[in-house]
């Protein structure tokens, strides 16, 4: 089962490029075929991210690939330092780079003391792994490389791992946290990796109280970041409103300071209100609840429980990317080994709630509700900053399409 | 900040360039950078309307290919007949064969396809697969065609290549056929051909349109092609196939390029009809006048307007010589290719009165801080308009050209070549305020 009828699952490098475009103060070098470059403005603009004096390629020539010359690579660092003068020149392998085995690191390193830029560079060229590798190998390398030794400590500040500008609503997710800690602790966020920050925000990262990670995939840099500053942290994402709760107060156990009771309150009244869904559902004649989810492991995970809570099992919950990155993954995740498994699972749906990709959900029965929770977004686009699928309204979001799916079920 | 003055030292002048070697890039870090042959070949399938895509190589590429075609009718959208067999390490050690089967096997089930193009991207050709031999084997195995397009962007330019070869491929499916006295349309790439002068001209003459490739065609449109009794060629890119099939099955073709110069227009119509055998149209030089009409009324108004080129649906030099002879001052010209042995006829005018700066396409970014130094009044292509009405310069916007051949086209530009100035006056107004 080869054949990738739809998108497939962006790749390593991807990851990496979308995260670091989200950092500001930083230059990225794609060192390979110039089409590359071209062909990916689609996907980054539509993911928000400007690319204008961020985003260069160097292309290659026959030449290049057969000889292994790297001066025009080279020529360009130089170039952008002069031009430019960012802090970090971020230098991604193309596949063909990889594939030919550029040292593009020894390039960065005798580089190095000919320009003022740091040099950074990622070698993956996209062929260890999909996005979500990548995004482990973007956080891991930040914060090995970029934080400084005696960063100014700031104790009302948080930093975010694991966000990734790659995920659905992701903006409006990171609008709905900066409320919450907000309004919980008067925390402010510190840098995000990887969602609108900058290069002196990771720098600062060693200063923060603790190290939020949204994602598996971060884990391992708040594990560095620990190690080198003593940062503890948290993993675990936001969602539904008992989710939100609990998120809350881990926080504060770990700050030491509670949590605002007015928000505590608030999400205990939303608590009793949702759980009146379970009996809704007693009330049915025909129909037994069921959702099916697919998407980010976080996200599926995360709105699965939710989920549970008012009495809606989610039946099938399907991994758009690879585990490679989760510790201990759910066993009743499923990481589909190919397309075409994927497609015969959700074409045999019925009277389901859906929360999925737009591809995933264009194969389904239309005798399911559907709500999109996961890239990539095919119907429609992302202009909204203020719709999450983490935190309070986030969960309210998703309640509406419950009470749809309420609504059609017998 | 890049220094303008610098960036254009670097570059040499049309005079001096002696081969495309010549043509430097204003920077060695560009963006967005050309466009990849892959896309040439995603677009040329577009238009064969039972014939599938199947992209060979990592999910990146495979990625942006099919989010092209996502919103394409043509394509079929996200379901459509853009598929991929994605590489991963294994296959690159130890060759994509094995996927590939694979991924046709699925391919041939599920889409019965009438032909699939099977198109390579850089890690396959940097591998060394040998895809053709494969396609071969498919083509005898299924008993449909298999057509092996190969599209690595580090030997080429631009996407352009990637629809030639795409086309040229179809030579393959062609069969020596009965005459059906039409003519095929070769090499129109974007905007439909029924929309335009040449294909009313000759509705209005009786002469019937056979296969248009890549614009809109079958697969057995293609097989039967050699029955017409013409190719035309619309663009460059087409010449090689229409070369082919004037070797083999004898088809005269005529180049029929998206001129700019009405005379040039003229004689290519003479041509034209000399070859279908029939006389020239009366119309024909009713539209010619016209045609000067609109040159001689734009000429006052453009005498000395300065420009810088970037890309339209026109071919570079012709387009440059047409402005320049206009009374227009080119300052920078951006192409992939100048042969001075080849393009004389048009150098000749075009260095008669100028000598812009030449450098390679795509590469926006540069271009801003030269802007501060030439202070050009137009930009002929893809740019950001607000951004370049800040600098006093109007962008001339020469898309629906795309649809446009024949004389059609001289009034159209010379339309806007002359509004574009006007506007470009007014934003200089507003920058000196």
């Amino acid at each position: 089962m080869s054949l990738t009828r739809f998108l497939p699952t962006p790749s390593d490098r991807m990851g990496i490029l979308w995260s670091l475009l989200a950092i500001e103060d930083c230059v990225i070098l794609e060192y390979g075929p110039a089409g590359t470059t071209h062909f990916s403005m689609g996907l980054f603009g539509e993911l928000g991210e400007s690319q204008q004096n961020r985003l260069f390629t160097t292309h290659m020539s026959e030449d290049d690939v057969v000889m292994g010359d790297v001066s025009r690579l080279e020529k360009a660092l130089v170039e952008i330092d002069r031009n430019f003068a960012p802090k970090v020149i971020f230098v991604v392998a193309s596949s063909v780079a990889a594939v030919i085995g550029t040292d593009i690191k020894g390039v960065c390193s005798y580089m190095q003391e000919k320009v003022k830029a740091r040099l950074i560079a990622f070698e993956q060229g996209g062929f260890r792994g999909d996005y979500s590798v990548g995004l482990l190998e973007a956080y891991k390398l930040l914060v090995q490389e970029l934080p400084v030794e005696h960063p100014e400590t700031k104790p009302d500040t948080v930093n975010l791992i694991g966000f990734s500008m790659g995920s659905y609503r992701a903006l409006s997710d990171r609008w709905e946290l900066e409320e919450l800690l907000k309004r919980g602790f008067g925390l402010k966020i510190g840098a995000c990796l990887c969602g609108e920050t900058s290069i002196h925000a990771v720098e600062q990262m060693g200063g923060a109280a603790i190290n939020l990670v949204l994602r598996e995939e971060g884990l391992p840099a708040a594990q560095i970041l620990e190690k080198r500053f003593g940062t503890p942290f948290f993993a675990g994402s936001p969602y539904g409103y008992q989710g939100t709760l609990d998120w809350l107060q881990k926080i504060g156990e770990m700050l030491g300071r509670p949590c605002n009771p007015e928000l505590e309150a608030e999400l205990r009244e939303r608590i009793n209100e949702a759980a009146q869904y379970k009996m809704y559902w007693m009330m049915l004649k025909e129909d037994c609840p069921k959702a099916a989810l697919t998407g980010e492991y976080h996200t599926i995970t995360g709105i699965a429980e939710f989920l549970g809570e008012l009495g809606v099992p989610a039946e099938n919950k399907i991994c758009l990317h690879t585990l490679r990155g989760i510790s201990n993954p759910d066993p009743s995740v499923r990481a589909c080994a190919s397309e075409k498994e994927r497609l015969d699972i959700l074409r045999g749906l019925h009277r389901q709630l859906i929360l999925a990709d737009d591809p995933s959900m264009s194969v389904c029965p239309s005798d399911n509700v559907f709500l999109r929770i996961s890239m990539p977004v095919v119907r429609g686009g992302q202009v909204a900053k203020h719709l999450p699928l983490m935190g309070i309204r986030g969960a309210d979001f998703l309640l509406e399409t419950l009470e749809e799916y309420l609504q059609m079920l017998k | 900040m890049i220094d303008g003055n610098e960036i254009l030292s670097q570059l040499k002048k049309l005079r001096d360039v002696t081969t495309s070697k010549d043509i430097r890039q204003l920077t060695y870090a560009m963006f967005p950078g050309t466009h990849c042959p892959l896309m040439g070949a995603a677009m040329a399938v577009r238009g064969i309307k039972d014939a599938v895509l199947l992209v060979v190589g990592t999910d990146e590429c495979a990625y942006y290919t099919k989010h092209m075609t996502l919103y394409s009718d043509d394509f079929g959208g996200l379901g459509g007949r853009c598929v991929s067999a994605v590489l991963d390490t294994r296959d690159v050690t130890f060759g994509c064969k094995a996927k590939l089967d694979s991924a046709v096997a699925e391919l041939v089930a599920e889409y019965k396809p009438r032909a699939v193009f099977v198109v390579t991207t850089c890690v396959v050709e940097v591998i060394g697969d040998d895809t053709d031999s494969m396609a071969d084997a498919y083509t005898e195995q299924y008993g449909i065609p298999f057509l092996s397009v190969h599209t690595e962007h580090f030997k080429c330019e631009n996407h352009l290549p990637g629809l030639e070869r795409t086309i040229t491929a179809c030579f393959d499916l062609m069969q020596q056929c009965p005459p059906a006295g039409t003519v095929n349309l070769l090499g129109q790439r974007m905007g439909k051909f029924e929309t335009t002068e040449l294909s009313r001209i000759l509705r209005d003459n009786g002469v019937k349109i056979g296969m248009q490739l890549p614009c809109g065609c079958t697969v057995d449109e293609i097989v039967t092609a050699a029955s017409a009794k013409v190719n035309i060629v619309v663009n460059a890119i087409a010449l090689p196939l229409a070369q082919k099939m004037r070797e083999k099955f004898g088809t005269p073709y005529v180049f029929f390029d998206k001129y700019t110069d009405p005379d040039r227009i003229l004689k290519t119509y003479e041509t034209l009809f000399t070859a279908l055998e029939m006389e020239l149209p009366a119309e024909i030089k009713e539209l010619y006048r016209k045609a000067k009409d609109a040159v001689a009324k734009a000429k006052p108004e453009l005498q000395g307007v300065s420009y810088i080129y970037g890309n339209t649906p026109f071919d570079c030099l012709e387009f440059n010589q047409f402005m320049v002879k206009l009374g227009m001052v080119p300052q920078i010209i951006q192409t992939v290719s100048v042969e001075p042995e080849r393009d004389q006829e048009y150098l000749t005018d075009i260095l008669a009165n100028a000598d812009p700066y030449v450098t390679k396409t795509a590469n926006i970014a540069p271009l801003q801080y030269v802007y501060d130094v030439l202070h050009p009044s137009l930009y002929l292509g893809h740019e950001y308009a607000p951004r370049l009405r800040k600098k006093g310069i109007a962008v001339v916007r020469s898309d629906a050209a795309s649809g446009m051949l024949g004389f059609e086209i001289t009034e159209f530009i010379s339309r806007e070549l002359v509004r574009a100035s006007q506007e470009a006056k007014g934003y200089q107004k507003e920058v000196l305020a």
